[in-house]
């Protein structure tokens, strides 16, 4: 992984698995809330996306995802960690290119937490995605 | 007075101009981002946000040597 938010390539089930062990450890936790983002095949103008090619601001992609997870970490007292993973670089329609995690002592805050992590994730990284057909 | 800063271009900011970063000369950034526009006239077409050192520029900001400035284009992530 390029940092603790972005790899290279698409998500893959084995990344997921991997994540998915983060915070086992936490014996509080009752509830697991995880979003995957998939590359759509979209048409746009006859053609069908095959992948995307995803840049990133690295540097400050890294300092906004802090800061989306302590918001979220603030905004939901039961949220007890928050974990992003987003892809860089070429990413097939049907894989991967977006992962989110939220634990929680309870349903009701990380499914809501993990679907506020997500609107700020798209709204404030700085990641640019180039369509090809 | 005119401090040489770093611009870096993301996106369709790097597409439209065909570059990754270049240096400039500018006391603010609001007179990078009038020769921003005078250099590539596209740009004034493209919705673009300004990020000085690595954070969103809510209001323009007079620069300081070796200041990094970026040219964002609306985020696309997820």
């Amino acid at each position: 992984m390029k940092n603790r938010y972005l790899v290279g390539g698409p998500i893959t089930p084995i990344l997921v698995s991997e994540l998915m062990t983060l915070g086992n450890d936490d014996t509080g936790t009752g509830a697991v809330s995880i979003f995957i983002g998939r590359v759509r095949d979209d048409e746009a103008a006859g053609r069908r996306v095959t992948a995307i090619e995803y840049s990133a601001y690295e540097e400050m992609a890294g300092k906004e995802a802090d800061e989306i997870v302590r918001t979220v970490k603030s905004a939901f007292s039961d949220v007890r960690s928050v974990i992003i993973v987003h892809s860089l670089g070429l990413v097939k329609a049907g894989e991967a290119s977006l992962f989110i995690m939220v634990t929680s002592g309870h349903r009701d805050q990380g499914t809501r937490a993990c679907r506020h992590t997500l609107e700020m994730v798209k709204e404030r990284l700085p990641i640019w995605k180039k369509e090809l057909f | 007075m005119d401090i040489s800063v770093t611009v870096l271009y993301f996106g369709a900011a790097e597409a439209t101009t065909g570059r990754k970063e270049e240096e400039f000369l500018a006391g603010d950034t609001a007179s990078l981002r009038r020769q921003l526009i005078t250099r590539y006239p596209d740009l004034a077409r493209l919705p673009f946000r300004m990020a000085l050192n690595r954070t969103l520029l809510k209001e323009e900001s007079v620069l300081q040597k070796s200041d990094i400035i970026a040219i964002l284009p609306p985020f696309q992530g997820g």
